[in-house]
């Protein structure tokens, strides 16, 4: 029953990571289209993703649209945080309902909507609107993350500046912020992974010439098949694994808590 | 909590902390939503675009034409299919998971989060490789003769099922795994002394209070489904159609987008009503 059990699960575990180990595989075959097993040994394929001009494009663009939206989203879900752990406020439950809820609506609704209302003031096809959805769409986990962060340490802490004389700002500068850093950090770098990886909104929004790198992957992978496809999407594994999981495990022991 | 920030002078203090982040809910969700809203309501004509008169042809037209009311079904169907597949598979990886410790626990964590790091485009862009005519699942039940033709994996349902049960399965098993972490250990001890056998326990112990975790990955795997759009539209292509693939399509090719609100809103509600009923019941089974 026990070997039975322990069966199961190796093949439920084969099905859960095959896709993941099938694209790494393949992004080193020397084929001309993503074969496994995969024949050959080659780097070109990475070679290829770093010297296709439109590839390199959408790296850019990504970079620079994820990195902007962090910053705005780590400033407000980290404001957002404060407020929510130190301050008695009515209806507390309800604003980080609400403050957490981006998270919750499927992708294409928001997608629409913001296309709706963007299209109304002319921002649709702009890197603004393109920052604006993403805020939206990444400051949820800012605000989870420092709020988990606040909760942990003591706030006598902040207390005993304040009896010594320190006003709201040296508070938070000398003591407050220094001791929620390490939540701050996470936050940012798994909002930032958030970002880079958002296709449906983008998709909408985004327009010829704002396309990020997961639409260049997602109509490449529909109209043709192209190891590059493999190449990039590994460097992206190699990347999300060696930044987000010390984060992610975090976030997770955060959100099961 | 602390005297310093809640000093009654300071209590405008938590507003204009709170201030960017719900002006960007305002003018980015709230805002764009109501008008998804209202233009769910609206009309629309080829070469006029819309009118803007209140009606409600468009729910009509959703629930009421066999075409879309097929996709509606469909999608639900889906649903049903991929929560049930989790479910089965999702079950006794949660259950195996919960009872690791130390290095075991980890290794097999990161089994399960590295897929949920790694974004739907590239996970489903390996179903593709895997599922096709000659991809390798087909390439290899032919070379030792299991079968005589390529099974059909790519473009219908089946393909399908299979991917976007792969997708969400993380969610899932992180579900019921917290709920049987939940359970009080001594339970089993006390069970056990009772002269308890192992399958009794597991049904009357195990199975009832790992219910909440079960009830909130389903939810979460359903609704997953419901909004999917990139593993359908790359597995399926135009053979097999769901809601978040019609949305789009009259959103992006048809500029059909009253007809789009309308779909979008009535997923949208139907995401909402799930949630509360979820809630709903994991909240009675706690108090009771």
């Amino acid at each position: 029953m026990r070997i039975l059990l322990r069966l199961l699960n190796a093949a439920i575990l084969l099905y859960l990571l095959a896709p993941i180990f099938v694209v790494m595989a393949t992004a080193f075959g020397a084929s001309a289209y993503p074969l496994f097993p995969p024949e050959g040994l080659t780097l070109k394929w990475f070679h290829q993703f770093w010297s296709t001009p439109e590839l390199r494009d959408a790296l850019r663009i990504s970079a620079t649209l994820s990195a902007t939206s962090t910053a705005f989203a780590t400033i407000i879900g980290t404001f957002s945080a404060l407020a929510l752990v130190r301050y008695r406020l009515p209806g507390k439950t309800a604003i980080s309902a609400v403050l957490l809820s981006p998270i919750l609506f499927p992708a294409v609704v928001l997608a629409l909507a913001l296309l709706i209302a963007l299209q109304r003031v002319g921002l649709t096809q702009t890197f603004t609107g393109l920052v604006a959805a993403h805020t939206l769409l990444i400051t949820p986990f800012v605000v989870r993350l420092v709020m988990a962060s606040l909760a942990e340490f003591d706030p006598s802490l902040e207390e005993a500046a304040q009896n010594l004389g320190a006003g709201w700002w040296r508070t938070f500068f000398r003591i407050t912020l220094p001791l929620i850093r390490p939540g701050i950090l996470a936050g940012a770098v798994f909002a930032f992974i958030m970002s880079f990886d958002e296709l449906v909104v983008t998709l909408l929004l985004a327009g010829p010439e704002l396309q990020t790198l997961p639409i260049r992957i997602f109509n490449y992978v529909q109209y043709s098949s192209d190891p590059t496809i493999s190449a990039i999407s590994t460097c992206l594994i190699a990347a999300w694994l060696a930044i987000g999981i010390p984060v992610y495990t975090r976030f997770l022991s955060v959100r099961h808590s | 909590m602390p005297s310093w920030f809640s000093k009654p002078h300071r209590s405008f203090a938590p507003w204009a902390l709170l201030g960017p982040n719900l002006l960007l809910l305002l003018l980015c969700m709230a805002g764009p939503l109501l008008l998804l809203a209202r233009i769910s309501f609206m009309g629309y004509e080829a070469g006029h675009g819309i009118i803007p008169a209140w009606q409600l042809a468009n729910y009509k037209k959703f629930f009421f034409d066999p075409f879309y009311r097929g996709i509606l079904w469909g999608t639900l169907l889906l649903g049903a299919e991929v929560t049930a597949l989790c479910l089965v598979l999702g079950f006794p990886l949660a259950y195996a998971l919960s009872r690791a410790r130390g290095l075991k626990r980890a290794v097999l964590f990161f089994c399960i989060l590295m897929p949920l790091l790694t974004s739907t485009v590239v996970r489903t862009f390996g179903w593709m490789i895997l599922l096709g005519n000659n991809g390798f699942i087909n390439h290899t039940l032919l070379r030792f003769h299991l079968i005589a033709a390529p099974l059909r994996l790519m473009y219908n349902v089946t393909g399908v099922l299979i991917a976007l049960g792969e997708v969400l399965l993380p969610f899932m098993v992180l579900s019921i795994d917290t709920a049987l972490l939940n359970i009080n250990p001594s339970l089993y001890e006390a069970a056990r002394n009772l002269g308890a056998r192992d399958t009794r326990i597991f049904f009357r112990i195990t199975l009832p209070l790992s219910l909440p975790g079960i009830v909130s990955g389903c939810v979460l795997v359903f609704t997953g489904t419901l909004s999917a759009f990139v593993t359908p539209t790359l597995i399926a292509g135009a053979r097999f159609k769901v809601m978040s693939t019609i949305i789009y399509q009259q959103a992006m090719a048809l500029l059909d987008w009253p007809f789009g609100a309308a779909i979008a809103f009535t997923m949208l509600i139907a995401i909402l009503i799930l949630f509360v009923a979820s809630l709903r019941l994991t909240e009675r089974r706690r108090s009771a």
